[in-house]
């Protein structure tokens, strides 16, 4: 047979659509490896205040912290498992919508959506009934949690934190006044 | 003429059934949440009645500041009226004699927040019981509180459970003499479901009686003398369920009690089996989903009966007893009237558990009969659910053709009265692990509404045929407790907020009044300071009412906001603050 | 320090040397099959070559078409054996496949097999509800009968296959499969996952234990009592609830934790890991330290525990009996 130019090119797009394909599918690696980054320090999550910080300057970078397993499509089939089988299910919902425990998927959140925040929820429990999971679970699983719950879309993005704790909405105006407060 | 006079008089009871109502307390209060050991719910007074109902107004409404759903009735004893919220369980005296019916005290328990996310079915309260001075009430965090009735101190304090495991309490105690009855919540969380008395003067236990394990821990003795073959032999509180798991096998008794004076038996039942996956533990699950009978004084049980053996679909047996006594086939019999979740009425023989008539009182089709000789509903095998698969259309629901909204029953008509549901869902079981103080589940459950679209109804039932006399379909859920009276009339509330009175005989709504959240509550009635008869139902929706959108899935959202209203009608809206003879102001 | 030495020498993944009425006919008739499959193949072979090497004789006429010298016989002959050959062999496979099918008398006993990634839970019914109980990767079975063994699976396909007791059959989401197998000797055989089913497919191992009937109860015995706290292990006890039992169950001392393998009694069991690792206190403290670190994939995440945690646990674990 002869290798014509277009038997070549055939090829090639083949295997190029093959790649690409490749490449979306692996996006953010293995579930059950640890990203290359590590997981955040513990005691990096633990100076994530829940309040604001008294004083006018206080650093809470600490709630920047993103979620290492973000949009990963493993880590959140492994996060849904993990939500089954702990039982968030039963107080919060097979669809995350709430009963016993609040609504996951929407834009509420008492103790704040930023993915530190959520993880922290989980991790040291909370005063009206929910369960300290930080013993029970190493962050590994407790970050695939977050990225279950992130995947319901209520959740907040971690860079738009101040945005979060001050009640903006995306689209708003900002007075003149307040855009000249900002540092 | 005779019929003249006969209908006259409206004196037709259809059923021949008589009620004890003792013990008796005084006609124009309302000492206990089911107003009698009876439990019939039925108020002698007669100033309401079906010829004036129509003109009932609101004369005055009293907010207790909380949120959730609000199922508790409000006492009167002796002019002061006792509402109690639900968590933080605040505990509120009204003083009826003065104008503007203020606050005389506020009890504030403080029970521990923890429980809040333990309550499967909203931080709910169901009422306080009064004895001997003092007011009795379950906190949601598992304490037994006795309060002063004059001046609102705390008496005493009893710590029932550890609320850290997942159980609450939610239900009313039950007083009979110097003894209060409690029970447990948390059917959903593998609780280890009992009964316990105390002492009213100190609030030390007595004893109590757990609902699965050895012959010991149930209290079943050489009394025990069950009617049906599959009750006897030893210790089936273990043998019924894998090995081990009925430590977590819940069977937690969160409504009714009720007692015969005459017998000196009390008479509840308990909850599911846990976990809600039934493939996960084969076996009846003894004692769970069962009616017992027991002796008042020690609790050992006398019988008992398994209303729906094996419960696959979180069928509670935990609905009110009532008890009368009515002529079948020919013979009078001490029996009682029992709506179960599993949508089957029971008239059960009281005496010894001897079931007399077993009829479904609302749509359903995970049974295709009952039978008589063992006293087992046939399970069909299309309804019964297996872990990750989709089973459709599955009639009743998880909440019952009935759930715990007490029914009430009328000397008069000889009929018993009840809030029921229309309901159907899809579930899917998943396997569960016992996690503590986790939901210990598994039911992944969408309702709607069975066949009629309406999703309540309330029904007027004869006891001694097992058939329904007549209904009142509603759009919403009908999840309020009943209240009956001598003025031939019931009341009843809806899940969208209407507030109804209805003629006894007849079933035609005389009266609705719309009020500011949906009724979950149960109604009483009383006599104020002067003399005036009043009926009191809170509004605030919440408890398991709340089943949301999927329930609501295309209709408007008519579906209330919750509230936290307790409202007091009136003929004419007429009360103290309009008389001036009274007023002290 | 892997399953080989376990078994101390039997080779128990060679199919062709089967133990069990389940398979034995099948190993005989792949022997069949195979024997003539190999004379045909023989016999074609030298038809075929000296077909090849036959000496041609020369056409000096150069006639255009040859004429028949009656060869066509050969075609019927040919075909004939072969027809009935395969009849033969066809008739053989369902005979044994339909004799296979089914065990020869109702089992007593029934096996619950539900497969995840990577083991195996195992559930044995009793003769009443209470006798039931459930065990991990380990299916001990009485010598001489029948086992029902019914499969399901809690996430996707695999497929269970003991190979010197059992054919392949294939455990599908949402569905039950039934099998049967039988161990005409007392001893250890090992099975494997045969349809891949993840990245620790290959490490997704179990095993049978025929014992002979006394043994077989005493073991049933001991599976359904409960473990009692044991003194001096109450650290490690207390290190277990907090960091296993969400996970794990042990009878009698936690309550149900579903998302890994029942520990109960895992001192009588004689390997971990769904048959990877040996059962020893050096194993168990490497593997629960850093499951990864073996069974990369796995889904028992690394514990965070400190070393006096870690020893405790080890030994409470070890002595589980």
């Amino acid at each position: 047979m002869r290798v014509t130019v277009r038997t070549l090119c055939a090829i090639g797009i083949t295997l190029g659509l093959l790649f690409t394909g490749a490449c979306r599918r692996s996006e953010g690696g293995s579930a059950t490896t640890p990203p290359a980054t590590g997981f955040p320090a513990t005691n990096a999550i633990t100076t994530a205040p829940l309040g604001q910080v008294a004083g006018a300057s206080g650093n809470v970078t600490a709630l920047s912290i993103a979620n290492p397993f973000e949009r990963n499509p493993q880590a959140i089939e492994q996060g849904k498992q993990l939500y089954i089988k702990m039982n968030c299910a039963g107080c919060h919902a097979y669809n995350g919508k709430g009963n016993m425990g609040p609504d996951l998927t929407d834009t509420y959140w008492r103790y704040g959506g930023l993915p530190v925040e959520i993880y922290k929820s989980i991790e040291e429990g909370r005063p009206q009934g929910m369960p300290s999971w930080g013993a029970a679970l190493p962050p590994e699983d407790i970050w695939k949690l977050v990225a279950y719950i992130e995947s319901f879309g209520g959740s907040v993005s971690a860079k738009d934190y101040e945005h979060a704790r001050q009640g903006d909405q995306p689209g708003e105006q900002i007075a003149p006044e307040v855009l000249a407060q900002k540092p | 003429m005779e019929l003249t006079a006969h209908a006259a008089a409206g004196s037709a009871n259809l059923t021949g059934a008589t009620f004890n109502f003792a013990p008796g307390d005084p006609a124009g209060e309302w000492h206990s949440q089911a107003r009698d050991y009876a439990n019939t719910r039925y108020s002698t007074l007669d100033q309401i009645d079906t010829s004036n109902v129509k003109k009932l107004r609101i004369a005055w409404t009293f907010s207790d500041g909380t949120e959730g759903g609000h199922e508790a009735a409000p006492l009167v004893v002796d002019n002061t009226m006792y509402v109690v919220t639900p968590f933080p369980d605040v505990l509120y005296a009204l003083d009826l004699t003065k104008t503007g019916e203020p606050i005389k005290w506020t009890f504030k328990p403080n029970p521990s927040p923890m429980g809040k996310g333990k309550a499967c079915c909203d931080s709910v309260n169901r009422g306080v019981a009064y004895a001997d001075g003092k007011l009795i009430y379950n906190l949601l965090d598992d304490h037994t509180v006795a309060v002063d009735a004059k001046t609102g101190k705390e008496l005493w304090r009893t710590k029932m459970g550890n609320v850290e495991t997942g159980e609450t309490m939610t239900m009313a105690p039950f007083v009979v003499g110097n003894k209060v009855y409690v029970g447990n919540s948390g059917g959903e969380m593998g609780a280890w479901g009992w009964i316990a008395a105390l002492d009213v003067a100190s609030g030390k236990e007595l004893w109590r009686a757990y609902s699965t394990g050895s012959d010991q821990q149930v209290r079943i003795g050489t009394d025990f003398k069950p009617f049906y073959e599959q009750f006897k032999g030893k210790d089936l509180g273990i043998s019924t369920w894998p090995a081990g798991m009925w430590r977590h096998g819940a069977g937690t008794v969160w409504a009714w009690v009720s007692y015969d004076p005459q017998l000196n038996l009390i008479y509840y039942g308990t909850s599911n089996p846990s976990p809600r996956v039934p493939d996960q533990r084969p076996g009846d699950n003894l004692w769970t989903s069962t009616i017992f009978a027991r002796d008042a004084n020690t609790g050992m049980a006398r019988w008992a009966y398994q209303t729906t053996p094996h419960d696959r679909w979180d069928f509670d047996g935990v609905n009110e007893n009532i008890l009368l006594d009515l002529p079948i086939d020919g013979k009078m019999r001490k029996a009682l009237v029992h709506f179960d979740r599993n949508a089957y009425a029971y008239t059960i023989d009281r005496t010894s558990g001897e079931v007399l008539r077993a009829a479904p009182f609302t749509y359903q089709n995970w049974s295709s009969g009952f039978d008589r000789k063992t006293g087992r509903p046939t399970v069909n095998p299309d309804k019964e659910p297996h872990p990750d698969v989709k089973l459709v259309n599955v009639c009743p629901p998880d909440l019952g053709g009935k759930d715990w909204e007490p029914a009430a029953a009328s000397p008069r008509t000889g009929l018993v009265y009840a809030s029921i549901f229309n309901l159907c869902m899809d579930l899917t079981d998943n396997k569960v692990g016992y996690i503590p103080s986790t939901p210990y589940d598994g039911m992944n459950i969408r309702r709607f509404a069975a066949p009629g679209g309406n999703l309540g109804e309330f029904m007027a039932w004869n006891p001694a045929t097992g058939k329904k006399v007549w209904s009142v379909k509603e759009t919403y859920m009908t999840m309020s407790g009943v209240l009956a009276t001598a003025g031939d009339l019931v009341f009843y509330g809806t899940s969208d907020g209407w507030f109804r009175g209805v003629d006894a005989r007849t079933g035609k709504v005389l009266w609705s009044q719309k009020v500011g959240s949906g009724i979950i509550g149960q109604p009483t009635t009383f006599l104020g300071p002067d003399q005036r008869q009043y009926i009191a139902i809170s509004s605030g929706v919440g408890g398991a009412a709340v089943v949301r959108a999927d329930i609501n899935a295309g209709k408007p959202a008519a579906f209330p906001a919750g509230g936290n209203t307790l409202y007091v009608f009136s003929i004419g809206g007429d009360s103290v603050t309009a008389d001036s003879k009274l007023s002290t102001r | 320090m892997m399953l080989a030495e376990a078994l101390r020498g039997e080779s128990s993944m060679a199919y062709h040397h089967t133990f069990g009425p389940a398979v034995d006919r099948i190993t005989s008739l792949g022997w069949g099959l195979a024997i003539i499959s190999l004379l045909v193949i023989a016999i074609i072979s030298v038809l075929l070559l000296g077909g090849m090497f036959r000496k041609r004789v020369a056409h000096s006429q150069g006639l255009a078409v040859r004429s028949d010298s009656g060869g066509v016989s050969w075609i019927y002959v040919g075909t004939g054996i072969s027809t009935v050959i395969l009849a033969g062999c066809m008739l053989w496979t369902m005979v044994v496949t339909a004799a296979v099918s089914r065990p020869p008398k109702t089992p007593a006993l029934t096996v619950e097999v539900t497969a995840s990634q990577f083991w195996w839970s195992v559930r044995y019914e009793g003769v009443s509800t209470a006798r039931s109980f459930i065990t991990a990767n380990e299916i001990h079975i009485p010598v001489g009968e029948p086992v029902r063994i019914e499969l399901s699976s809690a996430d996707v396909i695999h497929s269970f296959w003991i190979p010197q007791l059992a054919g392949k059959m294939d455990v599908i989401p949402g569905q039950t499969n039934v099998s049967w197998l039988e161990a005409d000797k007392a001893g250890n055989y090992r099975g494997q996952c045969a349809a891949f089913c993840g990245a620790q497919h290959a490490h997704m191992a179990l095993l049978v234990v025929a014992d002979p009937a006394p043994a077989f109860a005493a073991w049933q015995e001991s599976q359904l009592s409960e473990t009692a706290v044991t003194n001096g292990e109450s650290d490690g006890q207390k290190v277990f609830e907090t960091h296993c039992a969400v996970c794990h169950t042990i009878r009698g001392v936690t309550p149900e934790g579903i998302r890994g393998p029942d520990l109960s009694h895992l001192k009588t069991r004689s390997t971990i890991a769904a048959g990877l690792l040996l059962n020893t206190p050096a194993n168990l403290a490497a593997w629960i330290a850093n499951p990864q670190s073996f069974k990369p994939g796995a889904r028992m995440p690394a514990q965070i525990l400190s070393g006096a945690e870690l020893t405790a646990v080890t030994s409470y674990l070890s002595k589980l009996d």
